[in-house]
Formats: structure tokens, C-alpha cells, sequence
């Protein structure tokens, strides 16, 4: 009885061993790959770099480009500097090419009967989405957050801090929803808790305008139509007022 | 769309060959027929026996005045509520006058029957007396061009070294090279499909080591901006200063004003030179004091900690004793300024945040002057010092950004 149990325990450690066996040179291959890449990359982007300095890039570019314009390269440059964002663009690329080297080795480590590498290889395309995904909508959370917060500030709104948090938790909640959905995690589960979530905040913006906040925003909408064009609250734009009126240019 | 104006000369204004070149070339905005005709009267009345020519969009009057030659031209497509000479009308004055080579260059802007023939005479004499860029100085009451008092006057004396009150002329009297070089600033600007870009004649004229004068003007109709709320004009006529100085940096660094500015005559007022209806400042001021509540963390990415707890201390300063000091108010633009270059945040945001600054500053001045002209001359004068003193500051934070960084 002993022997078999000895027996059947060293037949499955075996079992486990030439697994990792089978494993491992896959593993080092992608990570060799992946730092081969990383290396060649980052020597690429320092000549890069280098060629774009000496040639003065950053200065021909913005003599060109208009201030200001939302397809100016400086704008959305780390830096302001075109030269960094092309050599971390080449750097970060390569780094890539690394990445599908590696799955490509690692994949070839095992045999044809094995489906693991069938799963993993899609799945991490996945993963690569949804993590683009998160990063693209927190920026534009951040963005349309900021954009608001100032807009309602400057129009002298008194809840422009919660119009902001509302306008950033959407995104966030609606680019959650979308990464969720791109990993296949949660299924119709998600897509339903999303859609009453976002629905109820919708709702609850719509009955908080129509019913629950009539008072403050009448209250808001008659004091914008008393203000003159120019947000300044002009004492002269009151009937029969005879301060004098701000002229600002 | 072309940018070069066609030329075209009327048959009426057409005299025989043996017509001496005019000394004078005066440019005009489109006006309306009456206003045209008025403004022609003026300038006939300013240069009486002088030959002058006028350049203008419009279709030239049938009766003559003896001593104007007018021609028509067809400029680029004027920008709409343009209410100062832009980059498209720098550029046709400049293709006008490249034809007919005058000495002196007299661009108008919208309002142009308004000027007065002194002052036409003042601009234009001032060019033939070798000065190569003339600003008018028009009388303005203590509640007018506070953007211009808050920022442009200050900012341009400091960093470009030159008394001039409006550095951003409606009218502008030019030699023949400043007008050249205004027109190739204007040409990068038109070529980008920007002819409604603002043009900084003061800075161009201080790179280029121009002479500069401004000379006293009679009362004129100021025009206005039109109807674009204050929040996008100040964003476009800071944003477009602010850009125009970043591209001349290598020369403000070490531009140092080197005489003392002339001693310019008492700013000339409107007839109520003392409102006795003060300002209701408490809007601006709660203004000021939610954008403090919402922005304030914004405000931490551009302005140093000192600068903050200044403005957190204005925030709870009762109405009565609401004032911004100058030297905070000098600090702020700076740092704004490298922001802008530095891009800390979103251009735009920047900008946007601005406005509420602007409007406490606005709030803090007309509190101070009390609706008196005199005294407030002499704050904007002492606005301008504090940006003059503090000049080190941003010469120091632009050239080693990160060792200051908030």
C-alpha cells in the first residue's frame, strides 16, 4: 500500500517537473526576448534621439506648426519636445516587437497537443487593449473634468466642483465598463450593471434639473441672463443703473 | 482664399502722370459710406495741401477731395468683429504700400471717422520725423481697457523696454521697414489660415531695434470687441501675447531700458473724471472667491506656495478692504507666462483659469481708484513698476524652470 502511494506520488512530482521542465526555457526565452528588444530599443532611441537634436527637429517642427492648434505635435509632446515622444515611441515599439517575439517563442516551447499558449497568446492582445483602454479614458476623464471644472467656475456656477466629479466618474465608469467588457470578464453581468448605473446617473441628473433642483436653477438661469455676455456682472446691464460699465479692451 | 489684396485704382481719383508720390499712405478698415466720407473730410482737414493717398476696401467715393488720391483694394477675407488691425490687415496695408513706397504708413482700425485730424497730423509727423513705429495714447476713463492696464501696458514695459499705454493699437502710424517687418510676421500667421491673429507691432519694433513713440490722442470711438464673451478674448489675447513673447525670449532677457521714459503729460480724461456711482464690486469678488474654492488646486500646479497663501488671504478679505498687492499681481502673470511655456497643464485650462485672477485684479483696482481717473493712472503706473522689479524673477524662472518649480 505504501508503494503505490510513493509510487503515485513520485509519478505525479515527475508529471509536475516536466511540465516546468517544458515551461521554463519558454519563459526565458520571452524574458531574453523581451530585454534584447528593450536593449536594442533604447540604443536606437538614443541615436534617434541624437540625429533629431543635431538636426534641430524640435525648432522646425514648431516654426511650422500654428500655437495653440490641437494638431500641433508640440501640444501633446511630453516635454513640449517631438524628438522625446518619436524616440519613446521607437523605444517603446521595439519593446513590443520584444513582447511578440517572446510569445512567439514561448508558444513554440510547447508541444502541439498543449492549449495553453492557445488561451494565453489571444488573452494577452486582450490585456494590451483593456490597459490602453484604462490609461485613454483616465486621461480624457482627467481632461473633460478639468475642462468643465473651469467652464463652471467661469460662468459662476455654484456647483461647477460637483459637475466636474460627475462628468470624470462617468467616464471613468463608462471606461471600466468597456476594459470589463474587452477581457471578458463578467459577461452580460457587467453590460447590465453599466447601463443601470449609467442610466441612473443620467436619470438622476435629469429629475435633479426638472424637479428636485427647479429652485436653484432658475435661480442659476435667471442670474446668467441678467449678467451681460461677458460673464462680468455689470452694473450698468441693470434697467435704470447708472454705474458706469466696465469696458475691458 | 488669396491673401494678397488686388489693387485697383478709380477712374475718378485717376489723375495724368505728372501727380507727385505721396508722402502719406493711409490705410482703411471697411466702412460704411458716410463713415468713409467722414474719415476722408478728416484726413483732408488733417493734411490740407498735402498730397495723401488712401488706401481702401471699399468702393471710393464719386466726389473727390482735392488732395486724396483714393484707391480700392480687395484684402483677404477680413475676420469678422475684428476690433484692432490683425495680421491680414498688417499684411494688405504692407502689399499696398510696396507698391507706392510712402514715407509714412497710417493704418486706421474699425471706427476710423472717429479720429481726430490732430491726431492723424500728431501720427503721421511723428513717422516723418524718423521714428519708425507711432502709437496713439487716446484718453480713456478709469473704467476702460483695464485688460490692457492689468497686463498688456505692464507686461510690454517690462519685457520690451517701452512706455508705450497701448501696445495694442486700434491705430498705428509705420516707416516703411516696420511695416514691412509687422507684414512677414503677419505672412507666417496668414499662411497658417490665422488672419485674425493679433500682431505685437511694440515687440517686433523692440527686436528689431525700431525707434518706438506714443503720441497724445484726441478722444476717439473705441470699437468693441464684438460679441465674443470675456472668457475666449482673453484667452485669445493672452494666449497670442503670450506666444508672441515666448518666440522673442533670447531678446527680453536682456533687454534693459536704457533712459528713463519722458515724463508724458497728464493722461487726458473723460469730462467725469471722478464716477459718483461707484462700481458694485461683490460680484467679482464672490467671483473670485469660488473660482479660489474650485480652482485652487489648479492654481498649486502654476503659482508658488506664497503666491497661493496670498491669494487664500485675499479670499477672506472682507469687500471693503479687498486688494490685491502689485507685486502678487506681477508674480502671477509671470508664472502664468512659464506655464504657458512650459505647458504644465492643457494651454487652454490655463487660460481658463486665468480669468478669475483677472477679474479679482480688476475688482482690487477699481476698488482702490474709486471711479478717479488721476488715481487710477497712477496705480497702473505703479502696476507697471512692480512688473519692471520683478522682471529678474521670470528671467531667473525661465532659464532654470525646474529649480523653482511649485
Amino acid at each position: 500500500m505504501g508503494q503505490h502511494i510513493e509510487s503515485a506520488l513520485r509519478e505525479s512530482m515527475d508529471r509536475v517537473v516536466k511540465m516546468l521542465v517544458s515551461f521554463l526555457p519558454g519563459l526565458l526565452a520571452f524574458l531574453l526576448a523581451v530585454i534584447v528588444m528593450a536593449a536594442v530599443g533604447a540604443l536606437l532611441a538614443v541615436i534617434l534621439r541624437k540625429v533629431l537634436t543635431s538636426m534641430h527637429f524640435d525648432e522646425r517642427l514648431a516654426s511650422r506648426q500654428t500655437p495653440g492648434e490641437m494638431t500641433n505635435l508640440s501640444e501633446w509632446s511630453p516635454a513640449n519636445s517631438p524628438t522625446l515622444l518619436i524616440s519613446r515611441t521607437v523605444f517603446w515599439l521595439c519593446v513590443l516587437a520584444g513582447v511578440a517575439i517572446g510569445l512567439s517563442a514561448f508558444n513554440a516551447s510547447f508541444s502541439e497537443t498543449n492549449n495553453v499558449s492557445l488561451f494565453f497568446l489571444p488573452y494577452v492582445t486582450h490585456i494590451v487593449g483593456a490597459a490602453l483602454l484604462i490609461i485613454g479614458g483616465t486621461l480624457l476623464a482627467r481632461f473633460l473634468s478639468r475642462s468643465v471644472l473651469i467652464g463652471a467656475v467661469n460662468a459662476q456656477l455654484q456647483y461647477a466642483r460637483f459637475l466636474s466629479l460627475g462628468i470624470k466618474w462617468l467616464v471613468l465608469v463608462l471606461t471600466a465598463a468597456m476594459a470589463l467588457d474587452h477581457l471578458g470578464i463578467g459577461g452580460s453581468v457587467v453590460e447590465v450593471a453599466f447601463g443601470i448605473l449609467f442610466g441612473g446617473i443620467v436619470l438622476t441628473f435629469a429629475l435633479a434639473i426638472g424637479l428636485g433642483s427647479r429652485d436653484l436653477v432658475s435661480r442659476s438661469i435667471e442670474k446668467t441672463i441678467d449678467k451681460p455676455t461677458g460673464f462680468i456682472p455689470d452694473p450698468a446691464s441693470k434697467p435704470g443703473s447708472d454705474t458706469p460699465p466696465l469696458r475691458h479692451f | 482664399m488669396s491673401t494678397t489684396p488686388v489693387l485697383q485704382h478709380a477712374e475718378a481719383a485717376t489723375t495724368a502722370a505728372t501727380q507727385t508720390p505721396a508722402l502719406t499712405l493711409v490705410c482703411l478698415p471697411p466702412l460704411a459710406a458716410e463713415a468713409l466720407e467722414a474719415t476722408l473730410a478728416n484726413l483732408h482737414r488733417a493734411f490740407p495741401g498735402e498730397s495723401l493717398l488712401v488706401a481702401t476696401p471699399d468702393t471710393a467715393p464719386t466726389a473727390e477731395v482735392s488732395n486724396l488720391r483714393v484707391i480700392t483694394y480687395t484684402p483677404s477675407s477680413p475676420p469678422p468683429g475684428a476690433w484692432v488691425p490683425t495680421a491680414a490687415d498688417y499684411l494688405n496695408a504692407w502689399t499696398v504700400a510696396r507698391e507706392h513706397q510712402p514715407q509714412a504708413l497710417l493704418l486706421l482700425g474699425p471706427e476710423s471717422a472717429s479720429v481726430a485730424p490732430e491726431t492723424l497730423r500728431r501720427l503721421a509727423t511723428a513717422v516723418l520725423d524718423r521714428h519708425d513705429l507711432v502709437l496713439p495714447r487716446y484718453p480713456v476713463g478709469p473704467h476702460d481697457a483695464l485688460f490692457n492696464s492689468a497686463i498688456l501696458y505692464p507686461l510690454t514695459r517690462a519685457l520690451f523696454a517701452h512706455h508705450v499705454r497701448f501696445p495694442l493699437p486700434i491705430d498705428a502710424a509705420l516707416s516703411s521697414r516696420m511695416a514691412e517687418r509687422l507684414a512677414t510676421a503677419a505672412q507666417r500667421l496668414t499662411a497658417a489660415n490665422q488672419g485674425d491673429a493679433f500682431i505685437w507691432p511694440v515687440a517686433e519694433a523692440s527686436v528689431a531695434g525700431y525707434t518706438v513713440r506714443d503720441v497724445a490722442g484726441e478722444t476717439r470711438t473705441l470699437p468693441a470687441p464684438g460679441a465674443d464673451d470675456l472668457n475666449s478674448l482673453l484667452s485669445n489675447v493672452t494666449g497670442s501675447l503670450f506666444t508672441d513673447i515666448e518666440t522673442k525670449a533670447s531678446f527680453w532677457q536682456r533687454a534693459r531700458l536704457v533712459t528713463s521714459p519722458p515724463r508724458v503729460p497728464a493722461f487726458a480724461t473723460r469730462p467725469s473724471a471722478r464716477d459718483s456711482n461707484p462700481v458694485d464690486l461683490t460680484p467679482m469678488i464672490e467671483s473670485f472667491r469660488n473660482a479660489y474654492t474650485n480652482l485652487r488646486e489648479l492654481w498649486s500646479l502654476v503659482l508658488p506656495p506664497n503666491s497661493l497663501l496670498a491669494l487664500k488671504k485675499l479670499s477672506v478679505t472682507p469687500a471693503e478692504n479687498f486688494r490685491m498687492p502689485d507685486s502678487l499681481w506681477a508674480r502671477i502673470i509671470y508664472d502664468f507666462l512659464l506655464a504657458y511655456r512650459l505647458r504644465t497643464i492643457n494651454r487652454g485650462h490655463l487660460l481658463g483659469a486665468f480669468t478669475p485672477l483677472y477679474l479679482a485684479w480688476v475688482a482690487s483696482h477699481l476698488h482702490l481708484v474709486e471711479g478717479d481717473a488721476d488715481a487710477a493712472e497712477q496705480h497702473i503706473e505703479s502696476v507697471a513698476t512692480a512688473f519692471e522689479s520683478d522682471k529678474p524673477y521670470i528671467v531667473a524662472r525661465w532659464r532654470w524652470p525646474d529649480r523653482f518649480n511649485p
